[in-house]
């Protein structure tokens, strides 16, 4: 028995090194398998590469993005067109501190050197602070003159987290200080309400710094004092946030998350629910195949009738109905495409089962009186196992794509990050319309990415299963 | 003998959408019964508003007797069995109830009249979308059979994998940044112009605002077209009355259009039917991106308004509409080869 085993083993890995020798020879074929791979790594190394390693638990967590910039474009779009300001954190300040009693003065400042085509979005105080403190924020810019910004009363029993945007706070100050410099024309053309209040302030003080301005370069000094009054009033840990026109490798969404984290997070979501659902349901297909193959006649015509009823249910809108109205977790949504989708390799199994029935070892597995469940699973569905693998490998990216249509409705699972999810906030905030193209494309394109390396590997196998679609 | 199938056919149709409907009825039954008390209460509610000489007392019996009588018209009471027959009955007979929040375009809230007037612009879109996307498939599909392992059969195989799974309302995204915003040649969405053109001029508006989603859905549809077209005649060309005809002399496009598309042609339009009922059921919510006022939108907008009724109604037509492409297909099928006896005796 066990000799039989080991024979029976060495056979498997004869079949398997045989197909692989062929597999070879098809190109694309290894190109999937390469991308494959790539996928693989990604979703193993996502610890290390995305730099906001929480974003599977909150990715729809207001509070975990906020520091970034909203809207910005990716880093690299720098290499071409005009040079945008980074994204940056500025902690080192030179804290001074002076304690007269009953309140204290805090002095410092924080160095930012400028060297950008385009300004900052915004210009943040950030601190933790606690009583009555008043704020004054000043900016020294590179061409000696000196700004007051923020100025401003905050006042908190507790301590609490204090947030000064210099772009939207000092909106009304900086116009006043373009207003020197400004025609008469553009004045009139912009109010403290809508002008870039970052444009004026990093660029040269001149006519036309209000509409388009020369970028100032060189080191800004952005000086905070606050006055905190009361023995128990405290500022702590001050920084300041240099709100970046672009952001990462993929940029941020109007929510500020970090595009590039989610997508690579979503790999793994994708990878999962495309193979589970593919060889769940290839496997219910099979064996419902071959099944009606073997017993034929009545049973046969039985089987084929409750099929051809799930074939003509449109499986798409079922799923979005079923899951508009019980709003299903990634698990029910796999098993209701498991439940949809095992239809679809039922006939080509179904006509290869008829052929194999009639073979001579059937013939005699009947004669040894194996029971049925014997010859189906030893003896049949052995045969169709490689057709299985390539109709699997093709119905991945189908699972995919019918994961993203659900969500990109807004039906999915919102306590993971999948692709789908992504486009659907894409879509729900106007990224079309805003053109803000590294919210759209990303996701799609791994969807696709992914479509293409399934269908690669599924197609080289459909190639060597299939000696008729071979090149003469 | 071929009207006979013809009626099996449409008989084993019907059958499969009434067992379908039982199904639907049976699976959606209790969100149903949801919506359609809370319709009910809603409307007793409305009419009680108008009561206004009345006492508290009188109110209060009219408001149960009232809901007594229409928890009975409708089936609410009666255990759960009879409910989910009844309810697939109504469907059945077109009594799709009332919409919670949607209307048709004169004001209906009739389900029915609200998710017909949708399938017109669906089947306009996705049959003209059939209709060249087998034509252009075919043609490419000859073309890649006449030279098997070219540098055009290549280049276009690997074109119908890297397409293989990129969902079409990505791309449809992408199409009108580029074509909408950026370079502005294409309306942004709708099936045409405000206020609506007249006469001759109303088909181009029509042609106009049709031709970006087309474009989009064929972008990603003719490849696969072209390769199955590919494989099948490529068997075709190897069986032997193709070599008689090569060695008879005959030119290779006569060889090829004439007796290798025609022995082929089953299949083909097999496909170009499929490739309309596969847009119907994987495709429609494609339509919610260019605001094309079909079936598929109106999934988006049912689903955002949570409008329970439409869904069903939608998804109650969508089977009938795919089931019906389903039983055409058979009967074409069976016209263009009369060797397939489906359901016959072997």
């Amino acid at each position: 028995m066990r000799e039989d085993k080991s024979t029976k083993w060495e056979e498997t890995k004869k079949s398997i090194i045989e197909f692989w020798q062929e597999f070879k020879q098809v190109k694309y074929g290894l190109v999937g398998v390469a991308l494959f791979f790539v996928f693989v790594l990604l979703i193993l190394l996502e610890p290390y590469i995305i730099p906001f390693p929480e974003v599977n638990d909150r990715w729809g967590d207001v509070n975990y993005w906020e520091e970034n910039p909203r809207k910005a474009a990716p880093v690299w779009t720098n290499y071409f067109g005009e040079y945008k300001a980074e994204h940056e954190f500025i902690r080192e300040t030179d804290l001074d501190i002076k304690d007269l009693g009953k309140m204290k003065m805090i002095n410092g400042s924080f160095i930012y050197d400028f060297d950008y085509d385009l300004p900052p979005k915004d210009l943040v105080f950030k601190a933790n602070g606690k009583g009555n403190l008043n704020i004054t924020i000043e900016v020294e810019r590179p061409d000696g003159k000196i700004i007051e910004v923020v100025r401003r009363g905050i006042r908190s029993s507790g301590e609490r987290v204090i947030s000064l945007s210099l772009g939207n706070g000092g909106a009304r100050r900086l116009y006043r200080f373009a207003e020197a410099y400004e025609s008469e024309e553009n004045k009139e053309r912009f109010t403290a309400d809508n002008v870039r209040s970052m444009f004026v302030l990093f660029g040269e003080a001149a006519e036309g710094m209000m509409k388009k301005p020369v970028p100032l370069v060189g080191d800004y000094k952005i000086n905070y004092s606050i006055a905190a009054v009361g023995e128990d009033s405290m500022v702590e840990d001050p920084y300041l946030i240099v709100s970046g026109q672009v952001f990462g490798l993929f940029g941020t969404d109007t929510s500020k998350r970090d595009i590039w984290s989610g997508v690579i997070a979503g790999i793994k979501w994708a990878m999962l629910l495309g193979l589970l659902v593919a060889i769940i349901s290839v496997t219910i297909g099979a064996i419902y195949g071959i099944t009606a193959a073997y017993f034929g006649g009545r049973v046969d015509t039985i089987m084929m009738r409750i099929f051809e009823v799930f074939r003509g249910i449109p499986m798409l809108p079922v799923l979005i109905v079923l899951s508009a109205i019980f709003s299903p977790s990634i698990w029910l949504l796999l098993l209701m495409m498991c439940a949809l989708y095992w239809r679809g390799p039922v006939l080509t199994i179904r006509s290869m089962g008829l052929q194999i029935r009639e073979e001579t070892y059937i013939e005699a597995a009947h004669a040894l009186d194996a029971t049925h469940s014997r010859i189906i699973f030893k003896h049949m569905i052995p045969q169709v196992i490689p057709l299985c693998f390539a109709s699997m490998a093709l119905r991945v990216p189908m699972a995919i794509v019918i994961e993203a249509s659900v969500s990109l409705l807004g039906l999915g699972d919102s306590t993971i990050v999948t692709w789908g999810q992504i486009l659907h906030g894409a879509m729900n905030g106007g990224a079309v319309l805003q053109g803000l193209w590294w919210w759209v494309i990303p996701p799609g394109l791994f969807i696709a990415t992914m479509g293409m390396t399934f269908a690669f590997i599924g197609f080289a196998m459909d190639k060597i299963l299939n000696p008729k679609l071979k090149t003469r | 003998m071929f009207g006979r199938y013809i009626v099996k056919r449409v008989f084993f149709m019907l059958l499969s959408f009434v067992i379908i409907i039982f199904l639907y009825s049976a699976i959606f039954n209790v969100v149903m019964d949801q919506t359609l008390r809370s319709q009910i209460h809603e409307m007793v509610q409305g009419e009680i508003m108008g009561m206004t000489d009345s006492t508290p007392q009188e109110i209060q019996i009219y408001r149960e007797q009232r809901i007594q009588t229409l928890y009975a018209r409708y089936h609410l009471e009666d255990p759960t069995l009879q409910r989910i027959f009844w309810r697939a009955v109504g469907i059945l007979k077109l009594d799709w109830g009332q919409a919670s929040m949607l209307t048709s375009s004169n004001g209906s809230r009739d389900v029915f009249k609200i998710v017909v007037e949708k399938i017109y612009p669906t089947l306009l879109l996705f049959g003209i979308f059939a209709i060249l996307d087998v034509t252009i498939g075919v043609l490419l599909g000859m073309k890649k059979a006449q030279k098997p392992g070219s540098k055009l059969d290549q280049s276009t195989s690997i074109m119908t994998m890297v397409v293989f799974g990129m969902p079409s309302w990505w791309l449809a995204m992408i199409f009108i940044m580029i074509f909408v915003y950026t370079i502005p040649i294409f309306p942004s969405g709708g099936m045409g112009s405000v206020p609506p053109p007249e006469g001759f001029a109303a088909i181009i508006d029509t042609i106009y605002h049709m031709a970006l989603p087309i474009l989009t859905l064929l972008c990603i549809g003719f490849w696969a077209r072209a390769y199955m077209t590919r494989n099948i005649v490529v068997g075709t060309l190897q069986e032997d009355f193709i070599m008689s005809a090569r060695a008879r002399g005959l030119p290779e496009k006569k060889v090829l259009y004439g007796h290798g598309l025609r022995a082929a042609a089953p299949p083909i339009v097999t496909m170009g039917v499929m490739s309309l009922l596969m847009s119907i059921q994987g495709r429609l919510i494609f339509e919610g991106i260019f605001n094309w006022p079909g079936m598929g939108n109106l999934y988006w907008i049912a689903v955002q308004q949570n409008d329970i009724p439409v869904l069903l109604g939608l998804l109650a037509t969508t089977t009938f509409v795919y089931l019906a492409g389903l039983a055409f297909l058979d009967v074409i099928y069976g016209f263009l080869d009369p060797r397939i006896k489906v359901g016959g005796k072997q």
